[in-house]
Parts: structure tokens; C-alpha cells; sequence
């Protein structure tokens, strides 16, 4: 008979046995593994999010950019839209920002156009969106430029499953194009719909804030195109900067707060249509 | 040792893999990933690096400086030279190249360097008139009608710029 057949020997290795063994050397890497990455977590604060209680980034004195829209000085023209698409090479039919119509109607009908993002001005058709049910012109409306809300929570970055988008220390939230690899995760998980699939990268494209603009001591092409000084962009921990100064006196809103994305870009004069 | 042995297999099996994913890793993820966050660190500088191309209209004074007066001191300063024009990148790029060549002659090897206006579409964009926009911004319906209300002669085809400077709005 071969040893094999003999399991009721002491000095063999039975399968159960070795099994018990393997088990118990498992669940002890398993513990030790956990134990040293939360030790590596704690002495490490890089590694988690740098953030105060309140939610917002650490440290006052460093530069954080906001964003400011005066929707009552919108008057429509595009020029925003233009400019970011000629600053930014955003393809046709794609946008970093946009703005939308707002149209109201004698009989509470509210319609919402944005023919091409309002890249003409609203010229080519003004109004478009006429409801079937009335034939009456609108009895009130206002345009609403729209572009990335820049949040302090962001579900965008949540969802990255490669570490392509990240946050700057100054608030900005970038794509890196070289770790994107197009999956579009972050695109459905934007609620402000800011994110898009670039046809012809093949990534995911964004606002930036301009950012190798606004690095280099320059404004974002959408402000300074704006003839009607309707975008507002400067560093708002700065308490004597233009935009610490409008956010003071101002009763300003941001989109769709419910969700609690704690967006840094900040609206003037928004109806509860818009929100 | 003939006990051990099962364990000594499954450990050099074990010290293989965790070999050979940690050099796939080595390779796979960028030195500076993690180093500021789950992101690579080096992208921020990258994200910088990009070269404006709306320049400000305070760039174009050096060349355009009567055009550039009459546009500051006019009535029409709010839209920058850009707006209707395009980024003025290449188109300075070109000029400041080679600077005996003639002008008009850069435009046209360049096309794209500044876009064409036409006089009319780029008006459109802030005073064709709709109900948002308010009184004090002047706006029309249509050239037709704002041509025959001040008097003018309408002909197929009349543009703003027929009439108006674009640069002060001054009625020519």
C-alpha cells in the first residue's frame, strides 16, 4: 500500500489539515494587510482627501477659485461659447458651456432652448420652442449660462475608475488625458450634464476654468469674451478680490443644491424653474 | 521535509505571482501617481502647460492703435477685438515671425489666423432683438425694417456694417 492510503498517520499532512493551515495563514495575511494599510492611511493624510470639517479644502490662505454667473446680465449672445470653443478645440456639437433660454408663457408653459448651445446668439431661432398649445409670444424669459460646477463633492472623480479626474488644490477639476481611457463613467454621473465623451480624443472633456489660463495670471476666455460682464471669475479666499466682494452682496444660488455636489460655481438672480 | 514540502510549493507559487504583479504594477502605474491623490501629479503641470490663444485686446493696440482708440473710447468697447475676430494666437505668431513680409499677404497664408467677418452675422449674436434682452441694448428685428425706419435704401442683401462702424457703432 502506498503512504498515501494511510491517513490516520500523525506525521503525514492530511488534506484537512492542510487545508486548516491554509486557512488560518490566509486569514492572518488578511489581518495584517489591513492593519498596516490603515496605519499607512492614518500617517499619510495625502492619501485621503485633505479637507476641513466644514467640507470645503484646508487652508485659507491658498488660492481657490470660484466662479460667479450674473444671470439678470446674460443678454445671450454666445460670445462664451465661441470663445471656449476656439480656446479649448471643443468639437462641433460638444460643449464646455452653453447657455440656455428660459421662455415663459401666458398659460405657465415653460419651455428651455439651447439650439447649438447658443454658439449663434439665439439668432438663427429665436423662438424655437413656441409650445403648440399657444400661439402668444412669451410673457417673460432670461438666458442661463451653464458650464462645470467645479463641486467640492464631487461624483465625477468618485467614479473614475483609472484616477483620471482629479481635483487641484485650487478647486479645479481636470481630466488627465493621459490616464482616461474613455469609459464614460464620469459623463453619467455629472448631474449638471457638464461632461462629454470627445469623438475625437476619445475621452472624457470638460471645463477647465481655463486652466493654463488662469495659471498664468489670466482670465478664462468665457469671461473675458463676456460683453456683458455676466461671468465673474477670480480667487475667492482673497476677501477683497471682485468675486469675495459680488459673493458678499449677493444673494447667490447654485444648481440643484439637493444633491449636495457644493458646486463652486454660483449663480445670480436663478428662478426655481432653473434650480 | 517531505511535510513541508506542499506549503514550500504553494509559497514559491505565492512569491511568483506577488512578482510578478508588482512589476507589472512598477510598470503599469506612473511614478508620481499618489504623490498629491488618486490622480498622477504630473498631469496639474501638463493641464498649465497649454498655450492661451485669446490674447486681449490690449495686444492688438501695438499694430491696430487708431482702430484700437476709436474702439475704446466708442460706444462699442464692451465686446473685445476677439470676439468678432477670432483668437488673435497665430494671428500674431505669423506677424511677429517674419515682420518684412506684406500684411494682407500673412492673412491669406494664414486664413485661419483671423476669421473673416461678415458684417452682419456677428451683430446678430447680441442685437437681434428678443424678449430677454433688455431696452437698453440696442436691437432690431430685421435690417429691412430698421433701414426703411431711419431712412436709409434698403437693397437685397444690405449688411450693418454698410451703414455702421463696427469698431465705435458711429453711423458712417
Amino acid at each position: 500500500m502506498s503512504p498515501r492510503s494511510t491517513p490516520s498517520d500523525e506525521s503525514e499532512i492530511t488534506r484537512r489539515k492542510f487545508l486548516e493551515v491554509c486557512a488560518e495563514a490566509g486569514a492572518s495575511i488578511f489581518v495584517f494587510g489591513a492593519v498596516v494599510c490603515t496605519t499607512a492611511k492614518l500617517m499619510l493624510p495625502s492619501l485621503a482627501e485633505a479637507r476641513s470639517p466644514d467640507g470645503s479644502d484646508k487652508d485659507a490662505n491658498d488660492v481657490i477659485y470660484g466662479f460667479l454667473i450674473d444671470t439678470t446680465k446674460c443678454i445671450g449672445c454666445g460670445s462664451c461659447v465661441r470663445a471656449c470653443k476656439a480656446e479649448n478645440n471643443v468639437p462641433d456639437g460638444y460643449y464646455r458651456t452653453w447657455v440656455e433660454q428660459y421662455a415663459f408663457y401666458e398659460n405657465g408653459e415653460v419651455t428651455v432652448n439651447s439650439a447649438s448651445g447658443g454658439l449663434n446668439g439665439f439668432a438663427d431661432a429665436p423662438q424655437l420652442d413656441i409650445p403648440e398649445t399657444t400661439d402668444e409670444p412669451p410673457v417673460r424669459g432670461f438666458f442661463v449660462p451653464k458650464l462645470c460646477n467645479h463641486c467640492i463633492n464631487t461624483p465625477c472623480i468618485q467614479v473614475c475608475p483609472v484616477g483620471a479626474s482629479y481635483k487641484t488644490k485650487e478647486g479645479v477639476v481636470l481630466v488627465d488625458p493621459q490616464r482616461c481611457i474613455g469609459c464614460g463613467y464620469c459623463v453619467q454621473a455629472c448631474p449638471f450634464g457638464s461632461r462629454y465623451l470627445n469623438p475625437e480624443t476619445r475621452i472624457a472633456d470638460k471645463c477647465t476654468w481655463c486652466y493654463h489660463r488662469i495659471t498664468k495670471g489670466l482670465q478664462p476666455a468665457c469671461v473675458v469674451s463676456c460683453p456683458a460682464k455676466a461671468r465673474i471669475f477670480g480667487n475667492v479666499s482673497d476677501p477683497n478680490s471682485e468675486i469675495s466682494r459680488l459673493l458678499a452682496s449677493n444673494r447667490v444660488q447654485v444648481l440643484k443644491s439637493y444633491l449636495g455636489t457644493n458646486p463652486r460655481t454660483r449663480y445670480i438672480g436663478l428662478d426655481s424653474e432653473v434650480l | 521535509m517531505g511535510r513541508w514540502k506542499h506549503f514550500v510549493r504553494l509559497l514559491a507559487l505565492l512569491a511568483m505571482a506577488a512578482g510578478a504583479f508588482l512589476s507589472f504594477r512598477a510598470m503599469a502605474v506612473p511614478k508620481d501617481f499618489g504623490t498629491l491623490g488618486h490622480f498622477r501629479a504630473s498631469a496639474i503641470a501638463e493641464a498649465a502647460a497649454r498655450e492661451p490663444r485669446h490674447l486681449g485686446s490690449k495686444e492688438c493696440e501695438d499694430c491696430h492703435d487708431s482702430i484700437y482708440v476709436a474702439w475704446s473710447e466708442g460706444k462699442h468697447s464692451k465686446p473685445q477685438c476677439e470676439n468678432c475676430h477670432g483668437p488673435g494666437l497665430l494671428h500674431v505668431k505669423t506677424v511677429s515671425e517674419d515682420s518684412t513680409d506684406a500684411y494682407p499677404d500673412r492673412i491669406k497664408r494664414y486664413p485661419k489666423a483671423l476669421q473673416p467677418t461678415t458684417g452682419i452675422q456677428e451683430c446678430k449674436w447680441c442685437h437681434l432683438k428678443t424678449f430677454e434682452r433688455p431696452a437698453t441694448l440696442k436691437s432690431i428685428n430685421s435690417v429691412q425694417r430698421h433701414v426703411e425706419k431711419t431712412g436709409g435704401t434698403y437693397t437685397a442683401g444690405s449688411k450693418c456694417t454698410d451703414c455702421h462702424d463696427p469698431h465705435t457703432t458711429v453711423v458712417k
